[in-house]
């Protein structure tokens, strides 16, 4: 929307030079083309390199076999990817993706919105509780999924302390099959919130003060005008959210490696990311990994061509 | 008068609800600065003290001294540095071009690094790891890129790959679409050049937004781990994170190491956002995305 606003705003000037004296306008025009193509040919130059040929080639690798030590290449067809639905590693890494996604995502998002609301009112110390919970999304993960990875210890860590406290003995955590996922959906959930809640205030001040001196004069509860008013103006804001977040999730590798290296006991948090690390430098098949990575690409294209049609839908309902 | 009241509770009542919401969310920093200041025998004992009861500050230059975190912080700084340079130079300019310069396929372009901002890092990260390796006429390499192991182990491989995002350059983008036509106008009728519009009128016009862009990037840069894992093995080319997670493999035991070390990892980053939070957020909010 903005850019078709600014675009009728930049027109005029091309217009004006035609009209000028033919050689200086023509001289003017043929100047800024040629800065505009040397300016932007460096970054066009890298891009192309570093982004466009290798996801090209992600896709041709997958349907090739690839010796990294021979450097020799083969066509595969199918191959790679009737290997890899046959190993029941991968079939289960999908399955944690897709549970770590759906335990991370909407949580988050909801403790997210709630903050965001408290937040949204002019208030003390406001900028302070703001970075507070801002804090975790800029903190890196590896160090903070160590220091995760600490208070996990099942003997001496500081959850299993708390725990004893209250006379529960706590599980091993990251080392017992069932705690692990959601130890690592915890240390997610805490990391993600921060972003989800800058959003969602943006969102919020979006929202003009007279829907709201309305829901007052009604005598609404805050509760209330949480449900009925807040949250469907934010339905926008909510599906950029979801879409952003589960796109990020369903790429989850740096907490996963810190806290569970091996996957897990008994591979209990072994996602898709994982397994592309393993196949691609623990055993230095790429096109088995490359072939994983177009698995892994073709579910975020199928998020994103599903939530765009919600959204869609949404706007139709609105106009 | 009650109605008043009951204003000022709920005033009370929020911000506790979001005091202790804002604790918890702290924790574990406060457990690592604990943690890091604890002696060995004290870090193993049970239960947990809550707080070291002899602040042991020098646990600090031991750790340093155990593992080379320093060489790591070292290599983590000039990476994020270089990052940071190459991506607002490049960056800079293509934005600008992308906004103000009319020439033929920009659009295409335009879209092309829309497309590229949204390609999934896994969907590019092994023939990137081939690429650097293949680089001709480095690490030993011929001139078709064989025999050797060209950019793994090396600053080339760590800084140039990741130093142009295609978000700055949007970022970019935008922000010099929303300045006004005239300015430029006038300044070409004065018969200035193209590059000097850029460089002298327009560019010093977005300085907020080069402080947003630097600092996505640099945080970013200090963050990150996957490339910088793969691409190097050496020991004096690790960078902070990859450091840790090597010391937490090797030494798995040394808590109290390990948590001077995450603290002397993400301090910085957290004083730097907590000085520059206005441009953080402003970035961070108009984009959505990291």
């Amino acid at each position: 929307m903005t850019t078709a606003e600014h675009r009728t705003v930049a027109a005029p000037p091309i217009a004006r030079t035609r009209k000028g004296p033919a050689r200086s306008g023509y001289r003017l025009g043929r100047d800024r083309r040629r800065a505009g193509v040397l300016m932007l040919l460096p970054a066009m130059i890298h891009i192309g390199w570093w982004i466009g040929i290798p996801t090209v080639a992600t896709i041709v690798l997958a349907f090739t076999h690839y010796d990294v030590l021979a450097g020799t290449i083969t066509w595969a067809g199918l191959a790679n990817f009737l290997d890899i639905f046959a190993d029941p590693i991968w079939i289960s890494s999908i399955w944690h993706t897709l549970i770590y996604t759906f335990f991370t995502v909407p949580v988050a998002m909801a403790i997210a919105v709630v903050i965001a609301v408290l937040l949204n009112s002019k208030m003390r110390a406001r900028a302070w509780y703001r970075a507070a919970y801002f804090l975790p999304h800029i903190t890196a993960t590896v160090a903070i999924a160590l220091v995760w990875k600490w208070m996990f210890e099942p003997n001496i860590g500081l959850f299993n302390s708390v725990l004893d406290l209250f006379g529960i003995n706590g599980p091993a955590w990251l080392s017992d099959p069932t705690w692990a996922m959601p130890a690592v959906v915890i240390v997610s959930v805490w990391k993600g919130i921060g972003l989800k809640m800058l959003i969602y205030l943006a969102a919020l001040q979006a929202i003009p003060l007279s829907v709201y001196e309305a829901a007052d004069i009604d005598g609404a509860s805050g509760v209330r005008r949480f449900f009925a008013i807040t949250l469907p103006l934010l339905r926008p804001a909510t599906f950029f959210v979801f879409l952003v977040s589960a796109i990020e999730a369903f790429q989850v590798f740096e907490q996963v490696y810190i806290l569970t290296p091996d996957g897990g006991p008994a591979n209990a948090t072994t996602v898709m990311t994982l397994e592309i690390y393993r196949s691609a430098f623990g055993n230095f098949d790429m096109s088995r990994a490359s072939a994983q990575s177009v698995v892994l690409l073709v579910f975020l294209l199928v998020l994103t061509l599903i939530s765009r049609r919600i959204t869609r839908t949404d706007d139709d309902v609105q106009a | 008068m009650s109605r008043r009241k009951g204003v000022r509770r709920n005033r009370i009542l929020l911000h506790v609800a979001l005091t202790i919401g804002a604790l918890l969310m702290i924790v574990p920093f406060v457990w690592m600065i604990v943690s890091s200041l604890k002696s060995h025998a004290e870090i193993t004992a049970f239960p947990p003290t809550w707080l070291p009861a002899d602040p042991r500050f020098s646990n600090y230059p031991e750790a340093l001294q155990f593992a080379p975190f320093g060489r790591y912080f070292i290599n983590s700084l000039l990476i994020s540095i270089g990052h940071t340079s190459i991506n607002l130079v490049v960056a800079v300019m293509a934005g600008y071009s992308l906004a103000r310069l009319p020439f033929r396929g920009r659009t295409v372009i335009f879209l092309a690094i829309l497309a590229a901002m949204m390609i999934p890092t896994y969907s590019k990260i092994v023939p990137q790891y081939l690429l650097a390796k293949n680089m001709p006429f480095f690490g030993g390499n011929d001139y078709l890129g064989r025999g050797g192991q060209g950019w793994l182990d090396s600053y080339w491989g760590l800084i140039i790959p990741g130093a142009v995002t295609p978000l700055a350059i949007f970022l970019f983008r935008q922000f010099y679409l929303a300045l006004p036509v005239e300015l430029e106008e006038a300044a070409r009728l004065d018969g200035m050049g193209e590059f000097g519009i850029f460089a002298k009128i327009m560019t010093p016009l977005i300085k907020p937004a080069i402080a947003t862009v630097a600092l996505i990037t640099f945080e970013s840069s200090w963050n990150s781990f996957l490339w910088p894992l793969i691409i190097t093995t050496r020991d004096d080319l690790r960078v902070i994170q990859v450091g840790l997670a090597a010391f937490q493999q090797t030494d798995a035991t040394l808590w109290e190491y390990l948590m001077a070390g995450t603290t002397l990892a993400t301090l910085p980053m957290i004083a730097l956002f907590l000085l520059t939070q206005r441009y953080f957020v402003q970035g961070l909010a108009s984009t959505g995305i990291k």
